[in-house]
């Protein structure tokens, strides 16, 4: 098994001088901070020789007191050995470039774009370098800098101008006052490009085509998201997705909070797996802290994130099943009632239906109510029974082959070209699974399956949720049967501080891989959080997915990958 | 004496003036079978609410008007009726406009030569019918097609590119269905040796569906997509293209068009029990006799309602290609089979 | 302009139609009428009730998830809260529904959207601001993209507080509204 040093000694033995500083934090986690102008060739060679082929992010990070920028490549492979490397690239503050991956990794795209909308960083030999969240008046005011000074606020009606442009839209701007210009908090110079609507528009070519906007408010869309089609009858030739509808700068806001104010925001990252973001951000803090969680308090986050993991995949399958039979079709209202079941057992312990805020550095905030076990026993016997009856169902149904098998096929080789994690990905032969590639909490010491699928359409992807679904209660159950004893909390000081460091934290999402980036400076607030979700990376999978398929494919695709645009946005 | 006294002279005055007599009790049947079938479309849609309902472990409306819900799709019209009435930017205006209009007429049309159940006076049973046309089977078959224009023509005239597909989408699905649904009224027509409804449940002593099951199954498939109900709602699709031909459409209008829709339903289902469950044909209640035949008619009629609403909950959507593919690979030629051995039978029998 | 204005009405008879009222006002209001006037004694009198009996037991929401409470909002049409029992039912299209749920934050690109929605419904029609980020902000209030002040751009008739409320609060929401309907409260004045 490849280790973090054998990648490092192959590295320096082919690129002599070009790592300039190094640190090996574990077998399974490189830091190296690398020669600008050698970054692409190193990816390459990492990539084509030590199977890095999983490109798993990007994120910046503003040194305002160094007056640089970095930028951190995330590397990892899909399952031939555990090592992720995260390879930093420092660029000077005054004109920030660096060079882009986008040649080597199809979906270094959307996270590149990301960094120059966020802090201005240029990326060299980029394809497209357009926005991608921030609406057109915000480009060019770089508000992840530490700099930002903030923006023109909507505070009145009366600020807001309303234009009808030539399609008859309504546009509203809001134009600054004098003193918001005085105070420097409107760019003065903006980046030039072409609008969302002038690309689509500028790629029509016959007069029988046309574009189809589902979104921002469509029944298809889990929340507000443009995926515009080009169309030819029925057909589609074409997808675009335009995402940032419900951008919250929650990287932003983490680093004005504390380390606790920070739990609940991360909730809302996404949802529907409020657990697993919770733990993602906790055990980045416990890792810089170098703090063991108790076992009890591991056995109860594994429980509760497994529950969470069960309702979510009910309500992602069910809301699916509800795009692609109508609200009237009776499997997606029995598989909301079933979550009901779940959730009151996950809400029994956090006191929360969807927003836990429950997992704390160091621990869990309270243990355990008296019945838990018996409670949950029968409701996971409930789920299971009913779980088994859909699966059933979807087999014998020949309506549901028609219109799910064979639709939105993502071979093997093509699901990890784009970059997609989770259901989707294993779905598509490759069980690539956190829970066994980057190991946390008690989960080594539990027997469960990555399952699979051959076949990679979307009948797979609903096969592979329902699955897990019975997996995951089979994993709660062995908890319920294992758990010891003990404190649920690790002392730990009132106010966290966490070392000056970096930290690299992937737990497994209902979705898939979600990472959580942590720079800290020391002090009570962190300097940097980048939240590697997986949807982003689905999202971005999605276009080249939706080309050649008919306009109600589009709905079956699209569902099956179980979106949640929160997290996409953030 | 007094009954005379009435009949006398309406009697009279139908000799003297056919014309004028044949308008008012045409004015007056109209009254009769429009309030007949909007109160029916009501009561379908809060049937189908309640159905619904109970098959997903839910109540459907139990608050307004006793705890049936009763007054629930009064409530709805109220609001419908009292909804600002507005007309899109860029819409084809008389198309437009037209559009709910014309699918009231054709649900009319319909509904004037569907007999409306009979009643059993004296041991003859009188059909209720307002129009007994000779080739009233075939006429109801193609008068139910016209919905179809109209869906396109709200769809075409909303200037809007969900309602263009919708529209584009039951235009494709009305012609293939159209084909198979004329096939098997013929093959029933020969078995009966009619085309008048009234006839064709007269001649029925073996209900049609066991002479002919396949038929049975083909029409009651083709009658689906005619109503645009699930699995064959590719025109309406929520999901897809957000409500179809009637995006654009609200207030009263969308109302005209969904209670068409729901009149549609209705009268697909009585052609349905008129052509091969026997229509009103049953044993004789005894005490209620005259009310025998009507009772058997309702039965079935709402039989078929509840199969419908039973459908809609428990299949998933078909894709447009794929209806297209139904009708025309498969229930087509499976039709023309069916009309053999209509034939066949019939002769044998004849 | 009225019948009046075009055809002279003989003294006796505008004098005699004079004393005559209905619910209070005369009754030639509603002989040489206009819209207007029409729109006026249907307000003051039973009739009003009567439409607003129909319009708050009809009260069809646009499906329109934008954040957490989308979850909830899903939740609140299924079973164990199904908002059909009260006539509240999703539409896909704004032209059909009849109240806006603002159901999460209101982000800077996602403004002209929702206000066309908004705009594209027809008359009657309400808005009902569920959780603390529609009202306020929520924990997003410092954010560079977000709209605290929802209040200032859409007549909100009812707040439902929670991060993000329980589905029985959509239920208590929707109540609200019914009353304020019934009494004739809300912010538009149906």
């Amino acid at each position: 098994m490849t280790t973090a040093n054998d990648v490092l000694s192959a590295l320096q033995s082919a690129f002599p001088g070009a790592i300039q500083e190094f640190r090996v934090e574990a077998d399974n986690r490189l830091w190296a901070t690398v020669d600008p102008n050698k970054i692409v060739e190193i990816c390459e060679f990492l990539r084509d020789e030590q199977d890095f082929d999983h490109y798993s992010g990007a994120a910046g990070v503003d040194k305002i007191d160094e007056a640089l920028f970095e930028v951190t490549e995330i590397l990892a492979s899909h399952g031939a050995h555990p090592v992720v490397a995260l390879l930093k690239v420092k660029t000077p503050r005054d004109a920030p470039s660096v060079k882009s991956l986008t040649d080597l990794f199809w979906n270094a795209n959307w996270y590149e774009r990301e960094i120059w909308e966020m802090f201005g960083i240029n990326f060299e030999d980029h394809p497209g370098l357009y926005p991608l969240l921030l609406v057109d008046e915000l480009v060019g005011s770089w508000p992840w800098r530490k700099d930002f000074k903030g923006y023109p606020d909507y505070n009145t009606n009366e600020r807001v101008l309303e234009i009808i442009n030539p399609d008859g839209y309504a546009e509203y701007k809001i134009s600054p006052t004098e003193a918001e210009i005085e105070a420097g908090t409107v760019p003065e110079t903006r980046p030039e490009y072409p609008t969302f609507r002038e690309r689509e528009i500028m790629e029509l070519e016959t007069e029988s085509e046309m574009i189809l906007h589902l979104g921002p408010q469509h029944a298809i869309v889990p929340g507000p998201f443009m995926l515009d089609l080009k169309v030819d009858g029925e057909r589609v030739k074409k997808a675009y997705l335009d995402v940032g509808y419900i951008h919250k700068g929650i990287e932003k806001i983490l680093e004005n909070r504390t380390y606790i104010q920070g739990i609940p925001i991360t909730d809302r990252m996404c949802y529907l797996a409020a657990l697993s973001n919770n733990e993602a951000f906790c055990g980045a803090i416990e890792r810089l802290m170098e703090i063991e969680v108790p076992e009890r308090a591991q056995y109860i986050r594994v429980i509760l994130e497994e529950l969470s993991r069960i309702q979510s995949h009910l309500l992602g399958t069910g809301e699916f099943l509800s795009l692609i039979g109508g609200v009237t079709y009776s499997p997606f209202q029995w598989m909301i009632i079933d979550r009901e079941e779940t959730v009151s057992c996950i809400e029994s312990v956090t006191g929360a239906r969807i927003t836990h805020s429950f997992i704390r550095p160091g621990g869990v905030r309270n243990d355990l109510p008296d019945g838990f076990a018996e409670m949950t026993r029968s409701a996971l016997k409930t789920v299971v029974d009913k779980t088994n009856e859909y699966k059933e169902l979807f087999l014998s149904d020949s309506m549901y082959e028609m219109r799910m098998a064979g639709i939105g096929v993502l071979s093997p080789e093509e699901a990890r070209r784009l970059g997609v994690s989770g259901p989707p990905l294993r779905a598509s032969d490759t069980p690539y699974d956190m829970r066994r590639e980057d190991p946390i909490l008690v989960y080594p010491d539990l027997d469960f399956d990555v399952i699979s699928r051959k076949e990679g359409d979307s009948k797979a992807r609903v096969e592979v949720r329902l699955d897990e679904i019975i997996e995951s209660c089979h994993i709660v159950e062995q908890c319920l049967d294992q758990i010891p004893g003990g404190p649920i909390q690790e002392k730990v000081p009132k106010k966290i501080k966490p070392n000056p460091g970096e930290a690299y934290y992937r737990v497994e999402d209902p979705r898939g891989e979600m990472g959580i980036f942590l720079v800290s400076d020391g002090t009570d607030k962190p300097v940097k959080v980048k939240v590697r979700g997986p949807v982003f990376a689905y999202f971005q999978a999605l276009p080249p997915l939706l080309e050649g398929a008919y306009v109600a494919d589009v709905v079956a695709i699209a569902g099956s990958m179980d979106a949640c645009t929160s997290e996409v946005d953030r | 004496m007094v009954l005379s006294t009435i009949v006398e002279p309406i009697t009279d005055f139908v000799a003297q003036e056919p014309k004028i007599a044949g308008l008012i009790i045409g004015l007056i049947a109209a009254a009769i079978i429009s309030s007949v079938t909007n109160v029916g479309a009501m009561g379908i849609v809060w049937l189908e609410r309640k159905v619904l309902g109970d098959m997903t472990n839910r109540f459907g409306p139990s608050r307004v008007g006793t705890r049936w819900g009763i007054l629930q799709l009064v409530a709805d019209a109220i609001k419908l009726f009292t909804k600002e009435d507005s007309i899109p930017r860029g819409a084809d205006k008389p198309v437009y406009v037209w559009a709910p209009i014309v699918a009231c007429m054709t649900t009319m049309l319909v509904a004037a030569v569907l007999p409306w159940g009979a009643l059993n006076i004296g041991g003859v049973v009188y059909p209720l019918v307002a129009v007994n046309m000779d080739i009233s089977a075939f006429f109801v078959e193609a008068a139910l097609s016209l919905m179809a224009i109209a869906a396109f023509m709200a769809g075409w005239g909303s200037n809007n590119k969900y309602s263009m597909l919708g529209a584009f989408r039951g235009i494709a699905r009305m012609i293939s269905y159209e084909v198979p649904m004329g096939i098997c009224v013929i093959s029933v027509a020969v078995m009966a040796h009619s085309l008048n409804i009234v006839e064709i449940v007269e001649a029925q002593s073996i209900w049609y569906i066991i002479a002919q099951p396949l038929g049975f199954v083909i029409f009651m498939i083709a009658l689906i997509t005619d109503l645009g109900r699930v699995p064959f709602d590719q025109s309406e699709a929520e999901e897809e293209i957000i409500a179809g031909y009637v995006t654009e459409y609200g207030g009263i209008r969308w109302g005209l068009l969904y209670f068409q829709e729901y009149i549609t339903m209705l009268l697909g289902s009585v052609l349905l029990v008129h052509l091969y469950l026997g229509g009103w044909n049953g044993p004789t209640i005894p005490v209620i006799t005259i009310l025998s035949p009507m009772i058997w008619f309702l039965m079935k009629v709402i039989l078929v309602l509840v199969f419908l609403i039973w459908v809609r909950g428990s299949l998933i959507r078909f894709r447009i290609d794929q209806v297209t593919d139904l009708g025309w690979k498969w229930l087509l030629p499976l039709s023309l089979v069916n009309l053999v051995w209509a034939v066949a039978i019939g002769m044998y029998f004849a | 302009m009225g019948i009046s204005d075009v055809v002279p009405i003989p003294v006796v008879i505008d004098e005699e139609l004079e004393k005559w009222t209905v619910w209070g006002r005369p009754l030639t209001n509603v002989w040489l009428t206009t819209t207007e006037k029409i729109h006026e004694i249907i307000d003051m009198g039973p009739i009003k009730n009567i439409l607003n009996w129909g319009r708050k037991n009809s009260l069809w929401f646009l499906m329109q998830p934008m954040g957490c409470c989308g979850v909830e909002m899903l939740v609140f049409g299924c079973p164990h809260y199904d908002c059909d029992r009260f006539g509240i039912i999703p539409r896909a299209t704004p032209r059909q529904a009849d109240v806006l749920i603002i159901s999460g934050y209101i982000t800077r690109k996602y403004m002209p959207a929702i206000k066309n929605l908004w705009e594209q419904m027809l008359e009657p029609k309400w808005v009902i601001a569920i959780g603390e980020c529609a009202i306020s902000g929520g924990p997003f209030y410092d954010s560079y993209n977000i709209i605290n002040n929802t209040s200032d751009f859409f007549p909100i008739d009812v707040y439902v507080p929670g991060c993000p409320p329980r589905p029985e609060q959509f239920i208590r929401g929707f109540r609200e509204l019914q009353e304020k309907i019934k009494r004739r409260e809300d912010k538009r004045g149906y």
